[in-house]
């Protein structure tokens, strides 16, 4: 642990809070600190807290109260420039998946790697590989309105890692996915970690947890519950 | 760079390629009022130009009672030349003379028992053919009739001064025309952009969420304004030129050619009108993107 210690931080909140109209306490007073390569689980009940927390990582909102860091850039301090930048830095794939209906699946997924103006033959070879490895090549050129909830799904996580971020938010990255397709997903994601990205992954889901070395951080009411290690392997046992 | 500009054209593309039905009609209008602009605008110069050709229209004649000495004729010189004046000559009184013989010809001999210094001496000035010496060209003729020793100063006024004001007149449509033309090219570039704007309004959020740069988002817009401004002055001009091809098939063969030789634009002008057009399209679309988009 001393060595994982020594990375530095990734994301740093001090104190957040977050209060919808009229009195939804939906982050109160959160602490916490992620650090580079970490691989972080989000859980809490529906409506913890947690979409509200990945909005405020990636600035689509603002914190009422407290303080954000991300990859050493205070949130709140940062200009239009510095925070389109951050924003290259980072994946995203939403709860809703925000892709474009009427574009190909190739197309919503370009998006993430054209506007850092990667060159054509990554973006085509990035964009294959991702769709091979969740088992949806044959939907390439198919508007991503035609797909089902579970292929969607996959696609928006493919957009989120397509420019190789260094920070992944995934906001219930298998709620429509079976078992197989969730291993497929989450295969994914350890690779991109393995590769030295931070993961943060929003999720009900208790399969997904018990990977070495990962970490479970639970929300209860916009509160910190509990953060703790998960088990030694895979499939150990780390019900919370 | 090559990256960024590639991604800029290709976004720029794909986002004509999906809006170019609504762009239509930003296209027509960019198109029309370049049209009536390089209408009246073609009209202004040719009428100019015609003004430049009738020199000796515009010469004033002012007669003296007495002929001039050397001295004499510095002194009104030195006078004359504070106005924009081109040429001045003294005509003697022999000189009035044999010209006046040269043209009656063969009828040159009522002139038998006329002395030959029965024609005023006189001094010709030819104005600079500007605007604004025509416009001072009656103000001249007071000037030049209060002088001493001067008899009658005579020029074409009924026809100048009617020449004067319609030049007038048409620098006038020209300017109003001018002022409509960029009005509605940037309501009209305005009006596209929104148009735009809201069609891609999901996309635009999109390239928001994926940390899109400013003019990553901006540039595509510029450069359709663009477009529109080069594809739409370019329209309205071979426009224009048909209209003139035509005007000139079908009345040009009966008014005399010599005196009324209608021209068409430089080669300059025309580049001049498209290159304006395109910047004042990308101009007007920088503006309202900024606007709309806050960015
Ligand atoms: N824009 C908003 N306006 C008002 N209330 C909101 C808004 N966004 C979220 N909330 C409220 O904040 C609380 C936390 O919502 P959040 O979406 O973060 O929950 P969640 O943990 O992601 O839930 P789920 O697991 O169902 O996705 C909820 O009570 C929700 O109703
Ligand atoms: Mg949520």
């Amino acid at each position: 642990m001393s060595n994982e210690e020594k990375r530095p931080t990734m994301i740093d909140l001090a104190r957040v809070s977050k209060t919808f109209p009229p009195d939804t306490h939906a982050l109160d007073d959160v602490s916490l600190r992620i650090r580079q390569g970490e691989m972080i689980f989000l859980t809490g009940q529906s409506g913890a807290g947690k979409t509200t927390l990945l909005r405020l990582l990636c600035a689509i909102d603002i914190p009422d109260k407290g303080y954000i860091e991300i990859a050493g850039q205070d949130l709140s301090r940062a200009t239009d420039t510095e925070l389109q930048n951050l924003r290259r830095r980072i994946g995203v794939a939403y709860q809703d998946f925000k892709l474009l209906p009427d574009k190909t699946v190739a197309q919503n997924i370009a998006y993430s790697m054209e506007v850092s103006y990667r060159s054509r033959q990554f973006i085509r070879s990035q964009t294959e590989k991702l769709l091979t490895e969740l088992h949806l090549l044959d939907k390439m050129d198919a508007p991503a309105g035609c797909l089902s909830r579970g292929e969607q799904q996959r696609v928006a996580i493919a957009r989120a890692a397509a420019n190789e971020p260094e920070l992944i938010l995934a906001d219930e990255p298998t709620g429509n996915l079976d078992a197989e397709t969730t291993e497929l997903v989450m295969q994914l994601f350890h690779r991109y970690n393995e590769q030295g990205a931070t993961l943060l992954v929003a999720t009900h889901d208790h399969s997904i947890y018990d990977y070495p070395g990962s970490k479970i951080i639970k929300i209860e009411n916009g509160r910190l519950a509990i953060q703790k290690p998960v088990g030694t392997g895979r499939k150990a046992e780390t019900r919370a | 760079m090559m990256n960024f500009l590639l991604a800029v054209f290709s976004q720029t593309w794909r986002s004509i390629t999906e809006t170019w039905r609504s762009q239509l009609l930003s296209l027509i209008t960019i198109t029309l009022s370049v049209l009536i602009f390089t209408f009246f605008y073609l009209v202004y110069v040719n009428t100019l130009q015609l003004g430049n050709r009738l020199d000796n229209d515009l010469r004033l004649i002012v007669y003296l009672d007495e002929q001039p000495d050397q001295a004499l004729q510095q002194e009104y010189r030195r006078k004359i030349e504070k106005f924009e004046v081109e040429r001045i000559t003294f005509v003697s009184k022999l000189e009035a003379y044999d010209r006046f013989k040269a043209q009656l010809k063969e009828s040159d001999d009522v002139l038998k028992d006329v002395p030959k210094d029965f024609l005023p001496s006189s001094i010709e000035i030819y104005p600079r053919r500007s605007l604004h010496s025509l416009a001072q060209l009656k103000d001249f003729s007071d000037y030049l009739a209060k002088l001493p020793g001067v008899l009658k100063v005579q020029y074409g006024r009924e026809w100048v001064e009617r020449f004067y004001s319609f030049v007038q007149l048409l620098r006038v449509v020209v300017l109003l025309s001018g002022t409509l033309l960029i009005l509605t090219t940037t309501f009209m570039i305005g009006h596209s952009i929104r148009l735009t704007v809201f069609s891609r309004k999901r996309e635009l959020e999109l390239l928001r969420l994926v940390g899109a740069s400013n003019s990553y988002i901006r540039v595509p817009f510029f450069l359709e304004g663009a477009l529109l401004g080069a594809f739409g002055s370019t329209a309205g001009l071979s426009a224009l030129y048909l209209l003139f091809r035509w005007i000139q098939g079908n009345f040009a063969a009966q008014a005399a050619q010599s005196m009324f030789a209608f021209s068409f634009f430089s080669a300059s002008t025309l580049l001049a009108i498209i290159v304006l057009s395109t910047l004042l399209c990308a101009g007007g679309s920088f503006v309202s993107i900024r606007k709309i988009l806050s960015i």
